[in-house]
């Protein structure tokens, strides 16, 4: 007779499997065993208060995660036998993929490595098994991605050096440097910075528009993506919430580090954010929502609304320079996107001007301010075009030294004036676009002074050389990738594939 | 306040004047033309003058703006100071440093 195996209850197989796994060290400091988890100043009594609220062991992840791959691999095969991009709403579309995967999929992959550090060098075993977790993800996240997009690469421009353009390329060097400032960071400011900031305030204002717009553009891979990855990306918001709570219930002490962190990590992701703005009013060629209406959903009304007054609790307040961000919905994605506009001779997308039927879906989304300010710019190039040219920037762009992107923000309050901030370290001056910038820039210039600006590498000599195609070849940028739309590679090809018989012959 | 570290922290920095020679990065901004996203970046010789300064980097970026022509008028500040220019000055006899804001109004 056998004895009947025992089962063990989900609470007790998540102890057995994962902080049972610990155990105390007895012929190593411990302080050598985790030696960066003091530096910051953040104090933690009591590791095992760390709740992990998914009780998560390695083989239900494992598990999960490989059903969700077999379906989305399956969509990825049959959208590939059937020719399946040629059902996109319009090539223009794929604009905003191209920057998703030059400039999003690298940071998943960024991710991933500063997870897999915390996965060995926080002390409690929760913790560093939900940054396993994450770790995880991260890696699968940044693989499923690539493959999904490479569906495309086969047929249009800007997809094929992603990587390299990623370590290169200007308007790349924005959310290059702002994962860079994260990963350079300690271990705990990393957690608020990304696991917060990243995964918990901005997140839904960073991918929901992206998925969005793929399922209003007929690119069922990508949305198919958007649905692998949501389970994994709500995961990640509570571990950022339960991060953040953690830290500051350990001790008082931590209260105004986390504080200065949150009002640091706030502004850099923010300007971050500039990239979707444009997305949604400009490169999407089926709206989804404006910026504007994002903004107010998923930051004011979920983050401000919701989030912080339960933060409140802890004392903690909403973040320095929030309302410069909120008096900038009105004006920020016109400002990104004819900065893009002009300098997309220098990029791995195309560019064009809004037709009629668009310019008026911006007036009525914003009629503040794009009759007043912007429509007469884009009538002006129109008639640029029409006299046969085409308004390209005969020059680089003056760069904000802490977010890297040109300088191309108003002051609050006026959208006709640029904003120009500047302040003197060590002799040298920097420039920087907003409050906000400068702020984060005075309390730790040591960092920033050594930014890699891609402006003054160019004129350094360090970007393949002093022309303009030197930089582009550099860049790896090919014909059909950059440029103007109309007329381009991309719009040949697409019509030629949806030509009749008649008209082909 | 300074970068919380785990060792010594102190760097150069990367956009030093050393490192372009006789040469500094100068920024050029319209102030009242919406028409340029931002202001630009160019890196010059500090003895340049103020005359090939206008002839060979201003008129080709600003005459990007097809409502820019010989006849438009500025007046123009080096980090917010006004200048009078002399065509024949240097530009580090005008006050223009390494990143100095050239910036100027054009008029009527």
């Amino acid at each position: 007779m056998t004895a009947t195996p025992r089962k063990l209850s989900m609470k007790q197989r998540y102890a057995a499997l994962t902080r049972d796994l610990d155990w105390d060290l007895s012929y190593v400091d411990p302080a050598e065993a985790f030696p960066y988890t003091t530096f910051e100043g953040i104090t933690v009594h009591d590791w095992s208060q760390w709740e992990d609220p998914f009780r998560l062991t390695i083989d239900a992840y494992t598990k999960y995660q490989a059903e969700k791959d077999k379906r989305l691999y399956a969509v990825l095969d049959s959208f590939a036998q059937s020719q399946g991009h040629l059902q996109l709403a319009d090539p223009r579309y794929l604009n905003a993929m191209k920057l998703f995967l030059q400039g999003v999929t690298p940071l998943e992959y960024a991710a991933h490595r500063n997870f897999a550090f915390l996965a060995r060098f926080l002390n409690g075993p929760g913790p560093r098994f939900a940054a396993l977790c994450q770790c995880e993800d991260e890696i699968r996240h940044a693989q499923t991605e690539i493959h999904t997009l490479s569906n495309y690469n086969k047929y249009y421009g800007g997809m094929h050096n992603w990587h390299a353009q990623h370590d290169r390329v200007w308007y790349l060097s924005v959310p290059k440097s702002y994962f860079d400032d994260a990963l350079s960071a300690g271990p705990f400011e990393f957690l608020i910075a990304i696991g917060f900031s990243f995964e918990y305030l901005l997140t839904n204002l960073l991918f929901v528009p992206f998925m969005s717009g793929a399922s209003f553009n007929g690119d069922l891979p990508t949305m198919t993506f958007g649905f692998s990855a949501q389970s994994d990306e709500s995961r990640h918001m509570t571990l950022g919430l339960e991060a953040i709570k953690f830290l500051l219930e350990q001790d008082a002490g931590n209260v105004p580090i986390i504080q200065d962190w949150i009002d640091k990590w706030f502004w850099r992701g923010y300007r971050v954010t500039s990239l979707v703005a444009q997305m949604l009013d400009y490169m999407l060629p089926r709206k989804v929502m404006s910026w504007k209406e994002a903004f107010e959903l998923y930051f004011e009304q979920q983050m401000l609304g919701g989030l912080f007054p339960d933060l409140s609790y802890y004392g903690i307040k909403p973040p320095r320079h929030v309302s410069q961000a909120m008096a900038e919905k009105d004006v920020l994605s016109h400002q990104v996107y004819w900065t893009l506009y002009q300098f997309s001779f220098a990029a791995a997308f195309t560019t064009t001007i809004p037709d009629e039927e668009h310019l008026d879906w911006l007036s009525a989304q914003y009629p503040d301010t794009f009759d007043r300010y912007y429509r007469p710019l884009w009538d002006k190039a129109r008639r640029v075009v029409d006299s046969g040219g085409r308004f390209f920037y005969q020059g680089l762009p003056q760069l904000c030294q802490v977010c890297q992107i040109p300088m191309l923000f108003s002051e609050p309050g006026d959208p006709a004036m640029l904003c120009q901030r500047h302040s003197v370290y060590r002799g040298e001056r920097y420039d920087f676009c907003s409050d906000g910038c400068q702020w984060i820039f005075d309390r730790e210039p040591e960092k920033y002074v050594q930014a890699w600006l891609p402006v003054h590498q160019i004129y350094q000599g360090d970007c393949g050389g002093p022309t303009v195609p030197d930089v582009l070849a550099w860049y790896g940028l090919a014909e059909g990738d950059s440029g103007e739309y109309e007329g381009s590679v991309e719009q040949a090809d697409w019509k030629r594939w949806h030509a009749s018989p008649a008209e082909r012959s | 306040m300074a970068v919380r570290a785990v060792g010594d922290y102190d760097f150069p920095s990367r956009s030093r004047q050393e490192l372009y020679g006789d040469d500094q990065l100068v920024h050029l901004w319209w102030r009242n033309n919406m028409w340029f996203c931002a202001a630009a970046c160019f890196r010059a010789p500090k003895a340049m003058t103020w005359g090939d300064f206008r002839a060979g980097m201003v008129d080709p970026l600003f005459s990007c703006d097809p409502d820019f022509g010989p006849r438009t008028r500025f007046e123009w500040s080096v980090d917010d100071q006004p200048v009078t220019r002399a065509d024949s000055q240097t530009l580090a006899e005008l006050g223009v440093g390494h990143k100095s804001l050239i910036a100027c109004r054009s008029l009527g």
